[in-house]
């Protein structure tokens, strides 16, 4: 149904909202980056963030946000993801304190939430793969999701996040997907938001 | 002296998996996984089976089990073998489509030429990926 609108609005030459996924690994910072983005061009956030890991298990929506770079305007949709992960496991959130019933409820809903990110890869237009400048960026999710982009024929900008810490290194994730086009931000300080709006004007909603 | 758990590790033949269709192969490797196998194999996966090996991963999860560490090194292909890859990546599509236009069950694709290891969480500490290797750190 959703291609078939898109279809239509293509049809008739109509500029539809540009779905923007915000996809990653666990704790890499989605949902800071999908706040600021929202709160630079609404003034509202989007979602809580926190130190526990799958803070966010279900897909949080931010729509018709206008955003201008330069002459270039695009409306967006913007949709925050649960981050994704090969494995959770409830006795991780019982480390930070919550209770095993507690635990055991957020595990069953971040496994729903990474089941529900990736049936939403068929409905992006355009994906901010989001990635922790302060690790290693070659594991399997960031891999397999970049794979998949690719096949899907989606655009993809990759945002190398927290680079207000010591510790980060942009530069590693650039060397580890050189054929990609990399935003260093700290979505948390909000540096280099302007790059990224770039980013997105010149690449968001380009066909598949 | 402590006592020392084993690990079994299984090596399969990516052309067991190749016999397999694509939701079979899946389900092969998650049943060994979840039986507390590692798996070695000569191949890797299609981007979007990796995916679904997320996904259903996910559907698999509880307590005594809380997913997989995989890592997977693809063989970089060039010229005619890359010519030959990418027919068989369209071949790959088109059979999905025609699966998709029939409704009949997707037809057996092959692994893309590669090494691939597949193990439980609980067993696998960390895996460390390189470029051209990978490391895995196991706990007993």
């Amino acid at each position: 149904m959703v291609k078939f609108f898109d279809w239509l609005y293509a049809l008739f030459g109509m500029k539809k909202n540009v779905r923007l996924g915000i996809y990653g690994s666990v704790n890499v910072g989605k949902t800071t980056i999908a706040n600021r983005i929202s709160k630079d061009w609404t003034g509202e956030e989007v979602g809580k963030v926190s130190k526990i890991p799958h803070e966010t298990r279900f897909v949080q929506k931010k729509e018709k946000i206008e955003l201008k770079h330069k002459n270039k305007k695009v409306m967006i949709n913007l949709l925050d993801m649960p981050g994704l992960a090969t494995k959770i496991d409830y006795r991780e959130f019982i480390r930070y304190g919550m209770s095993k019933r507690a635990a055991k409820q957020r595990a069953r809903e971040a496994t729903d939430g990474v089941i529900e990110a990736i049936k939403w890869l068929s409905n992006v237009d355009t994906v901010l793969a989001i990635m922790d400048a302060t690790q290693d960026p070659l594991t399997q999710v960031n891999i397999t999701l970049l794979g998949n982009l690719e096949a899907r024929k989606i655009p993809v900008i990759i945002v190398a996040n927290k680079i207000d810490k010591r510790k980060a290194r942009p530069d590693a994730i650039r060397e580890a997907f050189p054929q990609y086009p990399v935003v260093e931000v700290s979505g948390l300080k909000g540096t280099n938001m302007d790059k990224l709006y770039e980013h997105i004007a010149k690449h968001a909603g380009r066909a598949r | 002296m402590k006592s020392v758990k084993n690990i079994k590790m299984d090596f399969v033949s990516s052309t067991v998996l190749d016999d397999k269709p694509r939701g079979k192969r899946i389900n092969f490797i998650l049943n060994k996984v979840k039986d507390g196998t590692i798996l070695v194999t000569d191949g890797v996966l299609h981007a979007d089976e990796e995916m679904e090996l997320i996904r259903e991963t996910m559907r698999r999860v509880d307590d005594g089990f809380p997913g997989i560490e995989v890592a997977s090194l693809k063989k970089q292909t060039k010229g005619a073998q890359k010519m030959l890859e990418s027919l068989s990546d369209q071949r790959d599509k088109f059979q999905s489509l025609i699966a998709g236009l029939t409704g009949k069950a997707p037809e057996k694709t092959s692994m893309k030429i590669g090494l691939t290891l597949i193990g439980p969480a609980k067993l696998i500490k960390k895996v460390k990926k390189n470029p051209d290797s990978f490391s895995v750190l196991t706990e007993m």
